[in-house]
């Protein structure tokens, strides 16, 4: 830690090479609940901390105590800092995929539906749209609509029937895939 | 990043650097700035005109020597409290001086009290503790901030409290000096408790000032 501290980068790159697996386990004993991403967490804030603060060791005294008292500082506030941010947090492991929490804002499904519709809808013939259009969107009466189409009112009602059975089979489709 | 990359990096980056005075040169450093001023800020003032009488007191030399203690140990827990090597009850050594300086005073008060049926616990505003305590501390204040700009690395909430606690009890030790209390009393609450806002608001005006710092 002196030659570190004069600028031997060889030294200082052995130190830090030999301290890894010490501080890792010391790190272990001392937070054992800790998961390893956030004891890998500790360890590399150590380094960064004992980097940035090599002008406080003193030579005379060993570099063990040193290295653990920057450990036990930052791995403290790391795991102050992480409790702090779990009570703004929830767990998503027991949640269903489809539940609405995860969505972004509240008109997401509506949103999701409707272009899923949109795209069974394109996926249908011209006649079978044309005929959903006048009695499903714009709400014809069979009568009305057989002055538009020319269709009897009894070709109407089959030709309709049709339509919603593609429909329907065309959004199942949508749904397989997804 | 993996670990082992941050420290590739870490030992290319690394530069010589200036090794930081022990927390007892430190305390020696800050105390060469300050006793002078104190001396300084005693002969503007005047000193009291009884003060030959004070210094022979035993009642008082203990009270001045309480103060003084506290003035040196919270000066070494702040030099301390930046160092990762430190143990923690370092930090609250200052915490016991300042409770056995406070004991001591309570206990000439309740003494005093007594033998003077009462009159030791007269109680009146003197404004003139707060701006005498803080005009006192601000320079040994300062002085501190600059030191410990480089050593508070670590718990610089304890840093710069212990330190402000070290720069009060400074201007505590030398305000008896010039400025005559009426009663204990007035000893106990107005001039520590100047000591004490000193240290709150001091502490929070030092952490900012040794974050601008850097």
């Amino acid at each position: 830690m002196a030659a570190a501290q004069a600028g031997d980068q060889r030294a200082y790159a052995a130190l830090l090479t030999e301290a890894l697996p010490w501080l890792r386990r010391r790190a272990r004993a001392r937070w054992p609940g800790s998961s390893t991403a956030d004891i890998e967490d500790m360890v590399q804030e150590t380094l960064l901390a004992l980097h940035q603060s090599r002008h406080l060791y003193d030579p005379a005294r060993p570099v063990q105590p040193f290295l653990f008292g920057i450990l036990k500082l930052r791995g403290a506030e790391i795991r102050r800092r992480r409790q702090r941010h779990a009570g703004h947090e929830t767990a998503l492991e027991d949640m269903p995929a489809d539940t609405s929490a995860l969505m972004t804002h509240g008109t997401q499904e509506h949103d999701a539906e409707q272009a899923g519709l949109q795209k069974a809808l394109a996926s249908l013939g011209e006649r079978d749209r044309h005929v959903l259009g006048l009695l499903k969107i714009r709400q014809l009466s069979l009568k009305e609509a057989t002055t538009e189409t020319g269709m009897s009112v009894a070709a109407l009602k089959v030709a309709s029937f049709r339509a919603v059975q593609r429909l329907k089979q065309a959004l199942k489709g949508g749904a397989d895939e997804n | 990043m993996r670990t082992e990359d941050l420290i590739a990096q870490l030992a290319r980056d690394v530069a010589p650097v200036r090794r930081l005075p022990s927390p007892g040169t430190l305390v020696a450093r800050w105390l060469l700035v300050t006793l002078p001023v104190l001396a300084a800020v005693v002969l503007m003032m005047g000193p009291r005109p009884d003060i030959a009488d004070l210094l022979v007191q035993p009642r008082f030399m203990l009270a001045e020597g309480l103060a003084a203690a506290t003035t040196v140990v919270s000066a070494y827990a702040a030099f301390c409290a930046g160092r990762p090597d430190q143990p923690a009850w370092k930090l609250f050594l200052p915490v016991a001086a300042f409770l056995v300086w406070l004991a001591e005073l309570g206990r000439q008060c309740f003494v005093l009290s007594v033998q003077t049926n009462g009159a030791a616990l007269v109680l009146h505003a003197d404004w003139l503790c707060v701006p005498a305590i803080t005009m006192t501390a601000l320079v040994p204040a300062a002085a501190m901030v600059w030191l410990l700009r480089r050593s508070a690395k670590f718990r610089p909430t304890h840093a710069c409290l212990c330190g402000t606690m070290a720069a009060a009890a400074a201007a505590e030790l030398v305000l008896p000096l010039f400025h005559a209390a009426d009663t204990m009393m007035m000893v106990l609450v107005w001039q520590m408790g100047s000591v004490a806002l000193f240290t709150m608001l001091g502490a929070l005006a030092a952490k900012l000032g040794l974050n601008s710092l850097g």
